[in-house]
């Protein structure tokens, strides 16, 4: 595989890409409460791979979802890219997540009626960038050449394999260089050779192009590619594992 | 399966709901048009036979000199008549004052029995006329035009006007006999020759067969009927009229059935697409075939039933509470009690299950060909692309071309089955090739859309075509509605064209003002000044007499500056011609006579030509009147009227002007205005009808986007992770509703103004000389605009919700 070039200087200044405080989440009310985080403290610093790993049910996703921005926590704080986030009305965040966050779900990540192409340059043209600078044009050429993509281009998600749809995914969350990239079971619905290349995929974004990288996921096997491994449990971290790389 | 079909109804109740609305829309219009027919019929017949209380034989409709002859003999021998029937005249009010307003210039005036003891109306205040000069009028009519006892009124205009005071006002027990303004016979038979006469009834010292006898001798061929008879006839003859209004009225319904048939067909498409996994997965753990047939018919069917108790309940309500309004608000339109015959209830109950069934029965056969391994694939409805069968596309091909060759035959020879047969091909080849025609049609205002709104513009377009035969499904039911509404506009508005060309031609002159002799100077400026004339010329003329008549003026056929008033060249007689009104003709001279025409001592014999148009006036060429009288002074002044001015303001300005110095005033104004008026409420009766159906389309706009916002509702979670705002997310919605509904009434638009073109070129053109296409722009752009803001309105709902639900929320949506 080719190596990804970095168009742009690597980690940005802030040491901590994410921080969260006390978070804490609950749904429902009397007796269907479910308390899916308690409390949780939690810092991720820039330029690394974290694995959030548990057993199902644990909060792994709820949590992720309240530090992408894409749910409002019950209590405590969180901090992306040094910008608070509960501050923000839906409008700011929604503008915020396009510009400083990238996604890449287990399933149903792209839009079936647009192109491999058209997805991943979604959230440059919903952040109006419709003029896509030479530059960015570049990045995309090498970022879709490492991810072999390049003959996939035109095709839409029904007609590309599982695997082939995460490394689309992966491409439109590396597009906009984002302060961090979240990832929900990135390789849940996939066999194993093919969850193998997404997960050295991403670990190579790290490495190479110093993106920030939180995966959720319950394989181990999956958390051996992680620099860090944050371990949930019922709604509470139980275990910090830092093995720096 | 018991447990299956009610936890699905519970869970998809909800998403039936536009199904639901469809329908009840459908079923309540033919419950509410049964309770206003009957409450029209019930005011129509009410008291029918009163008028002829006492009356021992009804002459029907006898011919003016007839009736004129049986009441003068009657008077005289003894017996007594009185005739159901009326004039239309123009009515002044004089509140006393100096002015007098028109207060209509076509009311109907009729007879009030000479007798005290024959006479029908009923007295509400004032008493009865004792005499010539004196009226009653309709209480109800008088509410309308503010005319109260004591005030005076002059009806007609000219040598025939009459002054008559109000002494009373009275109802009428029957809306078939009702005029707005009653006379004893001696004013009203000044208008013998205008009489519309309905019936004449006759009470004889004798019984019927005297009766009979004396009204032979008078008219020997009368068609003289018994009274009961007669009014039996009646009674049938309005129940006839009120079922085939009734009928059409219906046939209004039909489309709007037929288009919630679209509607229900295509929800329960939906609705069985996204739950085919859950059909798969019953049929692996061992539901057989029929089981999950029998319960999805089941479903329908309790819809339906729901949809018929719910659409009966508001019909009945909705009609009731109309007719009740209806009475309390307009009188005038003496409507009767409303009373909806239960058999109208069950079969508006038994059309909306019918059509319930009949939509959700491909759909349900469909959806239990679902094979259970369908529930182990991965992939999600919303990604399957349904493909238009080729079949569809062969069958569409043939019937376009059927069609076409159809309204080909049609126009070539003028057939009226051709027309139908070929536009309703046309029609449902269109409709076959909608998964093609409609998003080709969507997917060419792309680079609109994407400009326009950006990135939610070009998603927009995008998520409208994605599902070909759901966006031509839904195109489809609009499709119907807009194709009628705007094939009737441009019919109504070409006709329209070629009546008003008519019109020009019968009443060139809106207003002319002719005096009996020469005209005081300053009455050109005085009516050149009055409020909504535009232009007014005089005329010269001389009063001559022309063989037997009176002496009647005589106005050149052209005069300088009149193309500044005409809307069409006045007849040019003849060097030896003299044309004459035709209400003149037949007293004395006939068309073909040659008669003297005289002016002092100055006689040209010349041939008589009937025509009208231009008042109370002969007309010869010009140098004809130069050679009569070689210094005629100006005897009548010809206006033009503001486009859009009150004919009965206007009369009543210029009247004011005229009556003084004894001229009369001919209002060709009115009569056009009148036309005009019948076909606004022609046209304005037949869209608001098709409303009805544009309704239901409507809301299966919004019920399509609204199924299709739930299956999407990842995809939103999506694009809101990915950076779209709640307010893109509306607006995409928003766009994708608006496209869907302009390029269905787009589409619709160029299919109706084809209809109209073929049938104008069919069936009016080989009547009318020179009737072509009109467009109405004006309206066509309205429709087109009111369906690009119904779709707005139809994508609030699914947009609010699908713009509220959280991003993560979204993402673990099943
Ligand atoms: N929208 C919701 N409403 C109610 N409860 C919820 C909701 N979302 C999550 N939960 C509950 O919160 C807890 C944590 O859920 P979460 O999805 O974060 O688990 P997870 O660790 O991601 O599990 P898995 O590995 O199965 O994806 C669970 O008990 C779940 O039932
Ligand atoms: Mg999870």
């Amino acid at each position: 595989m080719t190596s990804l070039t970095s168009p742009q200087p690597p980690a940005p200044t802030v040491a901590l890409a994410a921080s969260a405080r006390g978070l804490t989440k609950t749904f429902g009310r009397g007796d269907t409460l479910v308390h899916a985080l308690r409390g949780v403290d939690l810092d991720l610093p820039a330029g690394r791979f974290t694995a959030i790993m548990g057993l199902s049910g644990s909060g792994k996703s709820t949590l992720m979802h309240c530090l992408a921005g894409l749910d409002q926590p019950t209590d405590g704080s969180v901090t992306v890219a040094g910008q608070a986030l509960e501050s923000m009305d839906d409008d700011t965040l929604t503008r915020f997540r396009r510009d400083h966050v990238g996604f890449v779900f287990q399933a149903f990540n792209l839009l079936p009626m647009l192109s491999a192409e058209q997805n991943i340059w979604l959230p440059t043209e919903l952040a109006g960038q419709a003029g896509r600078d030479r530059d960015l044009r570049r990045r995309f050429d090498s970022i879709v050449e490492t991810l072999g993509l390049t003959a996939r281009l035109t095709h839409r998600p029904a007609e590309l394999s599982g695997g082939q749809q995460q490394r689309v995914a992966i491409a439109r969350a590396l597009l906009s260089a984002p302060a961090i990239v979240f990832a929900d079971e990135p390789t849940g619905n996939l066999d194993s050779s093919s969850s193998a290349e997404v997960l050295s995929l991403l670990r190579q974004s790290v490495r190479e192009l110093g993106q920030t990288v939180v995966m959720v996921t319950h394989e181990t096997e999956a958390a051996t590619y992680a620099d860090d491994v944050v371990v949930l449990a019922d709604g509470r971290i139980t275990e910090r594992r830092g093995d720096a790389a | 399966m018991r447990t299956v079909i009610l936890a699905s109804l519970r869970t998809h109740t909800r998403r039936y709901g536009a199904a639901l609305l469809a329908v009840v829309i459908g079923s309540a219009f033919i419950v509410v048009t049964a309770a206003l027919s009957s409450a029209i019929r019930d005011g129509l017949t009410a008291g029918l036979g009163e008028p002829y209380d006492g009356a021992d034989a009804v002459v029907d409709s006898p011919s003016p000199t007839e009736t004129a002859r049986l009441l003068d003999a009657a008077a005289q021998s003894g017996a007594d008549a009185w005739l159901i029937g009326w004039t239309m005249e123009q009515v002044a009010l004089d509140k006393g004052a100096d002015t007098r307003t028109v207060v209509d210039t076509s009311t109907d005036i009729g007879q009030l029995p000479d007798r005290p003891d024959r006479r029908w109306q009923e007295l509400v205040s004032g008493r009865f006329p004792g005499g010539p000069g004196e009226a009653v009028v309709d209480t109800n009519a008088a509410k309308v035009s503010r005319i109260e006892v004591g005030d005076g009124l002059r009806i007609g205009t000219g040598g025939d006007a009459l002054d008559v005071t109000v002494v009373g006002l009275v109802d009428s027990p029957s809306t078939y006999a009702y005029a707005s303004v009653y006379l004893l016979w001696s004013d009203l038979a000044r208008w013998q020759d205008s009489l519309v006469t309905m019936s004449l009834a006759w009470a004889d010292p004798g019984d019927t067969a005297d009766a009979r006898t004396a009204i032979r001798e008078i008219v020997p061929d009368a068609e003289v009927v018994a009274v009961d008879a007669f009014v039996q006839d009646l009674q049938k003859e309005v129940n006839n009229g009120v079922d085939l209004v009734r009928i059409v009225v219906l046939l209004f319904g039909a489309i709007a059935l037929v288009v919630a048939v679209l509607v229900i067909n295509n929800t329960f498409t939906i609705l069985f697409a996204q739950r085919s996994r859950d059909f798969a997965l019953l049929r692996c753990v061992g539901a057989t075939r029929r089981q999950v047939l029998r319960s999805v018919r089941l479903e329908s069917f309790a819809l339906g039933i729901l949809s018929a108790g719910i659409g009966v309940l508001t019909g009945l309500g909705a009609g009731h509470g109309l007719v009740a309004l209806v009475r309390a608000q307009w009188p005038g339109a003496r409507l009767g009690e409303a009373e909806v015959a239960p058999v109208w209830l069950a079969g508006a109950a038994a059309v909306a299950i019918g059509v319930t069934l009949v939509a959700a029965w491909l759909p349900t056969r469909r959806a239990v060909q679902v094979s259970p391994l369908a529930a182990l694939r991965p992939d999600d409805s919303t990604q399957a692309r349904t493909r238009t069968g080729r079949i569809r596309i062969a069958l569409g091909v043939v019937l376009l071309a059927a069609g076409v060759l159809g309204l080909g035959a049609a126009v070539a020879t003028a057939n009226v089955g051709a027309l139908a047969v070929g536009g309703t091909a046309v029609f449902l080849g269109v409709l076959l090739f909608g998964p093609i025609l409609v998003p080709a049609l969507i997917r060419s205002t792309t680079p609109l859309t994407r400009r326009l709104l950006g990135p939610a513009g070009r998603l927009a377009a995008g998520n409208a075509v994605r599902n070909p035969r759901r966006t031509a499904a839904t195109a489809a039911s609009l499709l119907v509605g807009v194709t009628l509404t705007t094939a009737v506009l441009t019919g109504m508005a070409s006709s329209r064209s070629a009546l008003t060309a008519e019109m020009d031609e019968q009443h060139p002159i809106d207003l002319a003002v002719t005096a009996e002799g020469p005209l005081p100077a300053d009455t050109l400026d005085r009516l050149a000044a009055v409020d909504g004339v535009v232009a007014a010329v005089p005329v010269p003329g001389v009063l001559a007499r022309i063989g037997d008549l009176t002496p009647l003026p005589l106005l050149p056929a052209s005069t300088d500056g009149d193309a500044k008033v005409l809307h069409d060249a006045l007849p040019t007689p003849g060097p030896r011609q003299v044309l004459v009104p035709w209400d003149l003709i037949g007293d004395g001279i006939e068309v073909g006579d040659v008669v003297p025409v005289t002016v002092g001592d100055t006689t040209r014999e010349l041939r008589v030509v009937g025509g009208e148009g231009w008042g109370e006036a002969a007309l010869v060429r010009r140098t004809t009147l130069e050679q009569l009288a070689p210094d005629a002074g100006t005897q009548a002044v010809w206006l033009r009227a503001e486009a859009d001015a009150d004919p009965a303001d206007l009369a009543g300005s210029v009247e004011a002007v005229a009556t003084p110095i004894d001229a009369s005033v001919e209002n060709g104004l009115a009569k056009r205005s009148y036309v005009d008026l019948q076909l606004d409420v022609l046209t304005g009766g037949v869209v608001g009808l098709l409303a009805i159906a544009v309704l239901i389309a409507l809301v299966g706009i919004g019920n399509t986007l609204g199924l299709s916002v739930l299956e999407r509702g990842r995809e939103h979670a999506l694009l809101r992770a990915l950076g779209l705002t709640r307010r893109q997310v509306r607006r995409m919605l928003a766009t994708e509703a608006v496209l869907l509904s302009v390029v269905a009434t787009v589409l619709g638009t160029a299919l109706g103004v084809t209809f109209a073109w073929t049938a104008i070129r069919a069936l009016v053109q080989p009547a009318i000389d020179g009737a072509g296409l009109v467009l109405p722009w004006g309206q066509l752009g309205l429709v087109v605009a009111i369906a690009a803001l119904a779709g707005l309105v139809a994508a609030v709902l699914p947009s609010r919700r699908a713009s509220r639900i959280a991003p993560a929320a979204g993402l673990s949506l099943d």
